[in-house]
């Protein structure tokens, strides 16, 4: 491996980013599209599928065709689509309302700290561990250089995802204090009661596989967690993923426990005076921590780049050794793809449970966090502490 | 290209750390000055955040990201609740500070006159030439502190400062229940 030298892995970590954001601001968006989509289906109607203007042309035939036979176009599924950049240009174009006696410092510098809070975290969040490509050699001043699967895969990698959600609580209740304004300020002080609270049982769950795999570097976690352990030590992940999951579903404030923005109690919680862009880096935020939670709890419990999920993927491995070699090369090798499907499955499920399961009542949340959530981690903690005595 | 490379190096190992420096100086100047409650919880904020990066910079990752989790994350949130849910306009906010000023002097002059006497001690005193590790037989056998950060003080903590630490943690553990007995007994 050629040395690099500091200029040379300045500019790399630049392309990380770069790959980074790109990455956000794709499957964002999308998320976004598929939000209104699968609530579409699973509420038995079809989403959003206009746009202004129609289809002309081979497409527009197509639509018309199925049309007439009595079928909903393939075609206008995805027609919703363009909608979106619409939405983009209204965020961007509509009046920043600045209410009278709002705090303007505070009232600007909320959705800031929300947005920024919820993107650094991707910093030491690994899709590969270990050489994500290498630049081929025709490539200037970078050439035969390698590029690693996470921007900063640094030894505290937890520890800066967990310490940054918690700074994301900021942006939340400055906000809900800076409108001046009653339900924003209900909105903000119940979002930090809700998310300091389940901060406990999230960390609680994730020192599980820190445990497990005696690192807090995220691609040795994942690696561990996926190839690493026994059989038996599926029982700590399944526990853990299902408590990590509910937690995270508390701390991106989705449904069933989207208590700031209650939209039946507080009209829309802490962002009830904000418009325009501010507005929209509150919404950027929310699609971007639900992109983290589940990129976190698919590097952790579902076998980050690798096929199988649990830690499945290491008992397998022995007994695949005489299947042709690109088929074990495809399934046993890490994989960007892998984790990226799996992040994509589970913003799915944030959807689907959106659509599924009605909001808990405030204190139904406080009791399910103290109450259920927190001894549930600490046995499961003690579970894992089984697996690795025994391992 | 090797001035590129001396300018990046400088600012890196340099620069950097004066930044965040200065904005944690700033943060507590913002602190300490604002009229607003809240404004100097945001102070407060950017000199915890700040100083942890300072932290980062001198490769204490560990304390750095604690840093972050405990005082960003958990003690300025609180402070930020409080201050929230108490006006503070509703007080005649003299009565309440300025009855602690004798105490408040006495106080910071003693630490000062402490702090100054360790930076004093450790800038120019003997202590500076040799570099701070924390046990260096422990570190010697494989873990390196700049890249097993965490694996050093947790090995620090639960080895070889055990006591101390559980004592500390037992003081806490009285401080928490303290607090819940009083908030207990003023309601009655």
């Amino acid at each position: 491996m050629p040395t690099i030298s500091l200029t040379q892995s300045l500019v790399i970590s630049l392309i990380q980013c770069v790959l980074v954001v790109v990455f956000i601001f794709v499957v964002v968006p999308l998320t976004v599209f598929a939000e209104r989509k699968v609530l579409g289906y699973l509420q038995q109607r079809l989403g959003s599928t206009r746009i202004a203007g129609h289809l002309g042309g081979l497409t527009g035939l197509l639509n018309r065709g199925m049309w007439k036979l009595g079928k909903v176009p393939v075609l206008s599924y995805w027609r919703g689509l363009p909608g979106l950049v619409g939405d983009v240009m209204k965020m961007l174009l509509k009046e920043d309302i600045l209410p009278t006696k709002a705090d303007k410092f505070v009232f600007w510098i909320a959705p800031a700290l929300s947005f920024v809070a919820s993107v650094v975290v991707f910093a030491t969040i690994c899709f590969v561990p270990g050489t994500f490509f290498t630049f081929p050699t025709w490539v200037p001043f970078l050439g035969g250089l390698p590029v690693s699967g996470g921007i900063a895969d640094v030894n505290v990698g937890l520890l800066w995802i967990l310490g940054m959600a918690t700074v994301g609580v900021y942006g939340i209740v400055l906000a809900g204090w800076a409108s001046n304004s009653k339900y924003p300020l209900l909105g903000g002080l119940r979002s930090a009661a809700q998310m300091v609270s389940y901060e406990v049982p999230l960390t609680l769950s994730l020192l599980a596989p820190v445990l497990i795999s005696g690192s807090l570097k995220f691609s040795e976690m994942s690696q561990a967690m996926a190839v690493g352990v026994p059989l038996w030590a599926i029982i700590p992940q399944v526990i853990g993923f299902l408590i990590y999951l509910t937690c995270g579903f508390a701390e991106t404030n989705r449904v069933p426990f989207d208590m700031p923005e209650a939209e039946n109690e507080l009209v829309a919680g802490f962002h009830t005076e904000y418009s325009g862009m501010k507005f929209g880096f509150f919404y950027l935020a929310e699609y971007v921590n639900m992109t983290v939670v589940s990129a976190m709890a698919a590097g952790f419990f579902l076998g980050g780049s690798w096929l199988l999920p649990f830690g499945l993927q290491g008992v397998v491995n022995p007994y695949l050794a005489s299947l042709p070699s690109w088929l074990v090369t495809l399934l046993c090798e890490p994989h960007a793809a892998f984790f990226a499907i799996k992040i994509v499955f589970l913003l799915f499920v944030f959807i689907w449970v959106r659509g599924t399961i009605p909001r808990y009542r405030y204190d139904q949340i406080m009791a399910v966090a103290w109450k259920y959530l927190i001894p549930l981690t600490l046995v499961n903690l003690v579970l894992a502490a089984a697996v690795r005595l025994a391992m | 290209m090797e001035q590129l490379e001396q300018l990046f190096s400088t600012v890196l190992t340099r620069h950097v750390f004066l930044i965040f420096g200065v904005l944690s100086v700033i943060g507590a100047g913002a602190m300490i000055f604002s009229r607003n409650a809240v404004h100097s919880v945001i102070g407060f904020l950017l000199a915890m955040l700040s100083i942890a990066g300072a932290y980062l910079c001198l490769r204490a990752e560990f304390l750095a990201m604690a840093q972050i989790l405990v005082y960003a994350g958990g003690i300025v949130v609180l402070f930020l609740f409080v201050v929230m849910l108490v006006e503070m306009t509703k007080y005649k906010e003299r009565k309440i500070f300025q009855t602690q000023t004798p105490v408040a002097l006495v106080v910071v002059l003693i630490s000062a006159v402490t702090f100054l006497g360790v930076f004093l001690k450790t800038i120019f005193g003997k202590s500076a030439e040799v570099a701070l590790t924390l046990n260096p037989e422990l570190t010697g056998d494989g873990l390196n502190a700049a890249t097993h950060n965490v694996q050093a003080v947790s090995r620090g903590l639960f080895a070889d400062y055990l006591l101390p630490f559980e004592i500390l943690s037992v003081i806490l553990l009285v401080a928490l229940v303290g607090a819940v007995v009083l908030a207990k007994s003023e309601r009655g």
